[in-house]
C-alpha cells in the first residue's frame, strides 16, 4: 500500500562479527515505526545502512517507493532519507540558518542568498511551532532546541523519511514533549519516521508499529495498538545461556563503600552500600548516569551534594588523587582515551597511578621494570616483556595493563566500568577470574555494565539506573534480563 | 564495536631499531651532515689540511654559540613534552637582559641582586602564563604569543627604546677556563667560558629529572594523555604550571649569559630565540603534541642547528643560505621520523596481508575437498 521504504533480507558482517542477520523491515508513509532492542542489538548498524554509511552484505535489497535502490550517503539524501543521530552534529559558532544550509547554501553567482535561506528556515521553524529565531547562535541553544534545528534541517530539504536515533536522550521532560509533538506533526504530513528509543513510554505514545531486534536478528514486528509492554520486553531479552559466566561465590563482608544521597554530574540522590566480597552491578541504558556517578565517586567530577563513606569513614574526593589515596580504583570504560598511556611501556603504565602513594622523588627504572614484569606475569599479559608499549597490545591485554596499574596501588574498592568492553572472549574469562580473585581477597567491586550476560553472571546485587536515578535494586533470583530491562526503560516489577 | 576482531593472537611484534631508540633517526641525520661537511672540506682542500669543521677550536666555538639557546631548549623540551609551547622566550630574554643591565648600570643594585631581579622577573612572568594555561582551556600558543608581545612592550618601556650599555660587569661569566691551552690541530687559543659547562650541567640535570624522577614521569604522562593522567591521580594543572616555572628560571639564566656576552641590554638580544629553541627541540624528536621526546635528542638538535651556520662559513657559502639550510633541516629531521614509521607500518601491513592470505589458503584447504584439490594442483604445478 503506502509503503515508502522496504529492506529485504539485510545482513551486515564485520571482520569477526555478524552485526545484522537477515533483517526485513518496511516503513509506510505517515507512520512512526519504532526500533527496539538492547544496547548492541544492531540498531545503530541498521540505521547506518539506511543512511548509506554502510553497505549491506550481498543478497540484501533495499526498495524506495517500490524501486530497488542502492544507498550511499548522497543518494540517501537525494531520496529524502534524513538521519538524525544521537550526538549533535552542529557548528556552535554559526546561527540556526547557517547550520541548516551549511554546505548547501542557496547562492546566486556564488553569493549566498541569506535572506532567502533565512525565510525558509523561519517558515520551517514556525511549522514546527517553535519560537526559535533563525538568527540565534547554535551555542546558545539547549540540546533539546538543537534537536529541533536538526529536524528543521531535514524538513528544509524535503524529507520523505526521517530516522530519529534516541532523540530524547538526556532531555528534560518538557523538551521530550516538544520533540514528541513534532514527531506527531511530521507523521500527519505523510513523512515516514523510524524512531529509536530506549524509553518505552515514548514508543507507546508516538509509535504505530514496533520492530524488535536482538543480537542482530529481527524478532518480531507488532502494531502498537493493543500491544503490552511486557510482550515487547520479552522479545527484547532472551540471550543464549552459553554466553553466561559461572562465577564462584564469595562470602560477603563489611561495608566498604557507602554512598548517601549523592547528587551532581547529572545524577540525583543516589544511595547504596557496597560490601567487601561482593560485586554490585550497575545496569541501565547508555546515558542513564552510571559512568557519571563513578566519576563523582572517584573525584573526577564535582560532588554537589551527598556523602561518600569508605570503611565507615566520611571522605571527600576533590580529585582522583584523593580517591586513589583512599584506596579506590577506577577501570574506565574507554581504556584507550582515559585509562592508558598508549605510547608508554607496560611498566610505565603500571607505575603511574601508584605515584601518589610513594614518597620517593627518584624513579628507578629497574624497580619499575620489575613491578611491570610482576604484573605482566600475574595477569598473563601477552607481551615479550614489560618494556612493550601499550599501543602494540590487543584490547584484552591492554585491559590487563589497566588492571595492573590499579592493582599496583593496593586499592580496596574497585570500580569497573564496562570491564570487558572490546575484549576477546578468552581475555574476558580471565578478567572475570581476576575479579573473583579480588573478591576472595575481600575487596569490593562496583561494576557498570551494558553487557547483560556480564551483569547477570557477575553481580551479587544489581542497581538499575534510569535518567540519573536508581530505578530499582535486584537481588539473587530477581536478577534477570527481563527485570533489568523493565526497570531501565521505566517499567515497574512486582 | 568489534575491537577484538582486530586483535592479534600472535602477540605484539618486535619494533624496528629506529622505533626503539628514538634518537637514532636524528642522530644519523646529524652524523651524515657532519660527514658531508667534513668530506666537502677535504675535497676542496684536496685532502691536504685537517678539516677545520671538526677541529677542537671550532667545536668549542660552536658550543659557545649554542650554550644559551641550549639552556632554554632544555626547559622548552619539558614544556613541549607536557603538551605546551612557549613563544615568549625570546622577548622574555630581551626583557631580562634589559632589567639586569638597568639594575647594574642605572639602578645601582650591584651585580648579584640585579641578576637575581632579572631571573625572578622571568620566573614570575612565566608563572603567570603557566597559571593561565593550566587553569583555562586557552591554547598555550595564544597565551605565550600574548606574552611575547607584552614582554616586548615592557622591555621597551623600561629602556625607553634605547640600549643599555654596561661596563663589562658580567665579564666573569665569559672568562676563559682554558686560558693558554692551544689547539693541537690549528695552533689557535682554545676558549671555553663557564657558561658552556653550565649548559652541560643544566642539560644533565634536566635529562635526569625527566628520566629518573616522578616529576619527569608525570610530565610525560600529562603530555601523553591528560585525561588518563588526571584519572591516575596526577595533579595535571600543577604539572602544566611547573614546566613554565622552570622555563622562567632557565630563560632568566640564559638571558643573563647572553647579556654577559654582548655587554649591552637591548631589545634585539633575544630575537628569534624562540624560533631557534623550538627548532632545536623538534629536530631532537620532541612531538608538538606532547608526550614524546628527551634531552639527549634535544642536545643533538642543539648541536645540529648550531653547527649549520658554522659549517656554512667553513664552506664559504653566503650567510643568507643558512636560513634556508636551517629550515630544510627542521623539515627533513622531523619528516624522517614520520617517514620511517610509515615504512614500518607499510611493512606490517604487507606482513598482515601475507598472514591473512596464508590463513585463507589454509581454510580453503581444510574447508572443501574441491578447494583442497585445487590448491594441491597449484602446489604440484609450482
Amino acid at each position: 500500500m503506502d509503503e515508502i521504504l522496504r529492506l529485504s533480507h539485510i545482513s551486515k558482517t564485520f571482520p569477526g562479527v555478524r552485526a545484522l542477520q537477515d533483517i526485513s523491515f518496511d516503513l509506510r508513509r505517515g507512520e512512526v515505526h519504532c526500533l527496539c532492542g538492547e544496547n548492541g542489538a544492531g540498531k545503530s548498524t541498521l540505521i547506518k545502512i539506511l543512511s548509506g554509511a554502510y553497505q549491506p552484505d550481498e543478497g540484501g535489497r533495499i526498495f524506495f517507493n517500490g524501486a530497488e535502490v542502492s544507498l550511499t550517503p548522497r543518494t540517501a539524501l537525494e531520496m529524502g532519507i534524513h538521519t538524525i543521530y544521537q550526538e549533535h552534529i552542529v557548528f556552535d559558532a554559526l546561527d540556526i540558518t547557517e547550520n541548516i544550509f551549511v554546505g548547501a547554501e542557496i547562492a546566486r553567482w556564488g553569493i549566498p542568498q541569506r535572506k532567502e535561506m533565512r525565510e525558509q528556515t523561519e517558515r520551517v521553524l514556525r511549522y514546527l511551532k517553535s519560537d526559535l529565531s533563525p538568527d540565534m547562535k547554535m551555542s546558545d541553544l539547549t540540546s533539546g532546541q538543537q534537536k529541533i534545528v536538526e529536524i528543521a534541517k531535514a524538513l528544509v530539504f524535503r524529507s520523505n523519511v526521517i530516522i530519529l536515533d534516541e532523540p530524547t536522550a538526556s532531555f528534560s521532560s518538557q523538551e521530550i514533549e516538544t520533540v514528541l509533538d513534532i514527531v506527531k506533526t511530521l507523521k500527519e504530513d505523510g513523512i515516514g519516521i523510524i524512531y529509536i528509543s530506549h524509553h518505552l513510554d515514548e514508543v507507546f505514545e508516538v509509535g504505530d508499529r514496533a520492530t524488535v531486534i536482538r543480537d542482530g536478528r529481527k524478532v518480531s514486528t507488532y502494531p502498537i495498538a493493543g500491544l503490552s509492554k511486557s510482550t515487547l520486553i520479552k522479545d527484547m531479552v532472551g540471550r543464549d545461556p552459553s554466553t553466561f559466566y559461572k562465577r564462584e561465590h564469595t562470602p560477603r563482608g563489611d561495608v566498604a563503600l557507602e554512598v548517601r544521597n549523592v547528587t551532581g554530574n547529572g545524577v540525583r540522590d543516589i544511595s547504596f552500600k557496597l560490601h567487601r566480597g561482593e560485586v554490585l552491578g550497575i545496569a541501565g541504558m547508555v546515558g542513564s548516569g552510571r559512568s557519571e556517578l563513578m566519576e563523582l565517586l572517584f573525584g573526577a567530577a564535582p560532588l554537589v551534594y551527598g556523602d561518600i563513606l569508605i570503611d565507615g569513614r566520611s571522605v571527600r574526593h576533590k580529585s582522583p588523587k584523593d580517591a586513589i589515596r583512599n584506596k579506590m580504583c577506577f577501570i574506565t570504560e574507554d581504556r584507550q582515551n582515559t585509562g592508558l598511556f598508549l605510547t608508554k611501556t607496560i611498566a610505565e603504565n603500571v607505575a603511574v597511578a601508584n605515584m601518589v602513594n610513594t614518597r620517593e622523588f627518584v624513579v628507578r627504572p629497574a624497580d619499575e621494570f620489575a613491578v611491570g614484569e610482576k604484573y605482566r606475569k600475574l595477569l598473563n599479559i601477552k607481551a615479550p616483556d614489560a618494556r612493550t608499549r601499550a599501543v602494540n597490545l590487543s584490547g584484552g591485554n591492554q585491559q590487563k595493563v589497566v588492571l595492573g596499574k590499579w592493582f599496583n596501588t593496593g586499592g580496596e574498592v574497585f570500580i569497573f566500568d564496562e570491564p570487558s568492553h572490546g575484549v576477546d572472549v578468552g581475555s574476558k574469562q580471565e578478567i572475570y577470574k581476576v575479579m573473583v580473585d579480588l573478591l576472595k581477597e575481600e575487596k569490593a567491586i562496583l561494576m557498570v555494565s551494558s553487557d547483560m550476560p556480564e551483569v547477570i553472571s557477575m553481580s551479587d546485587r544489581v542497581l538499575v539506573f534510569r535518567r540519573g536515578e536508581i530505578a530499582g535494586e535486584l537481588i539473587g533470583e530477581k536478577i534477570t534480563e527481563e527485570n533489568i530491562l523493565t526497570l531501565s526503560i521505566g517499567g515497574t516489577i512486582e | 564495536m568489534n575491537t577484538h576482531g582486530t586483535s592479534h593472537s600472535t602477540g605484539p611484534r618486535k619494533e624496528s631499531l629506529f622505533k626503539r631508540y628514538e634518537n637514532l633517526t636524528v642522530l644519523s641525520i646529524f652524523v651524515s651532515f657532519v660527514v658531508i661537511v667534513v668530506a666537502l672540506q677535504l675535497i676542496t682542500t684536496g685532502g691536504s689540511r685537517f678539516p677545520t669543521f671538526i677541529s677542537p677550536v671550532n667545536i668549542f666555538n660552536i658550543l659557545q654559540q649554542v650554550a644559551v639557546p641550549g639552556i632554554i631548549a632544555v626547559s622548552m623540551t619539558m614544556v613541549m613534552i607536557s603538551g605546551g609551547i612557549d613563544l615568549s622566550v625570546g622577548m622574555l630574554a630581551s626583557l631580562v637582559s634589559i632589567v639586569v643591565a638597568l639594575g647594574i648600570s642605572q639602578w645601582g643594585l650591584g651585580v648579584g641582586p640585579a641578576i637575581l631581579l632579572g631571573v625572578i622577573s622571568a620566573v614570575i612572568l612565566e608563572t603567570m602564563m603557566g597559571f593561565i594555561i593550566s587553569r583555562t582551556r586557552i591554547e598555550p600558543f595564544i597565551i605565550t604569543l600574548g606574552g611575547m608581545i607584552s614582554f616586548q612592550g615592557i622591555a621597551l618601556l623600561l629602556c625607553n627604546s634605547r640600549e643599555v650599555v654596561m661596563k663589562g660587569e658580567l665579564s666573569f661569566l665569559t672568562a676563559n677556563l682554558l686560558g693558554g691551552v692551544k689547539d693541537p690541530v690549528t695552533g689557535l687559543d682554545l676558549r671555553m667560558p663557564p657558561y658552556v659547562l653550565l649548559f652541560f650541567a643544566i642539560a644533565l640535570i634536566g635529562g635526569l629529572t625527566l628520566k629518573f624522577t616522578k616529576f619527569g614521569r608525570r610530565i610525560y604522562a600529562v603530555g601523553t594523555n591528560q585525561r588518563a593522567a588526571f584519572l591516575s591521580g596526577i595533579d595535571v594543572k600543577n604539572m602544566r604550571l611547573a614546566v613554565y616555572v622552570i622555563q622562567g628560571l632557565l630563560v632568566g639564566i640564559g638571558a643573563t649569559l647572553l647579556l654577559a656576552r654582548i655587554n649591552t641590554g637591548i631589545i634585539t638580544l633575544g630575537q628569534n630565540l624562540e624560533i631557534d629553541t623550538i627548532a632545536m627541540v623538534v629536530i631532537g624528536g620532541t612531538a608538538l603534541s606532547g608526550g614524546r621526546g628527551n634531552i639527549v635528542g634535544t642536545l643533538i638538535g642543539v648541536l645540529f642547528l648550531g653547527s649549520i651556520a658554522n659549517a656554512m662559513n667553513m664552506l664559504r657559502l653566503p650567510s643568507e643560505v643558512q636560513f634556508l639550510a636551517k629550515g630544510l633541516v627542521v623539515v627533513i629531521a622531523v619528516s624522517a621520523g614520520d617517514i620511517s614509521s610509515r615504512i614500518s607500518e607499510f611493512r606490517a601491513l604487507k606482513r598482515d596481508q601475507a598472514d591473512a592470505q596464508a590463513a585463507a589458503a589454509e581454510r580453503m584447504k581444510g574447508g572443501s575437498a574441491q578447494g583442497g584439490a585445487q590448491s594441491d594442483i597449484q602446489n604440484s604445478s609450482a
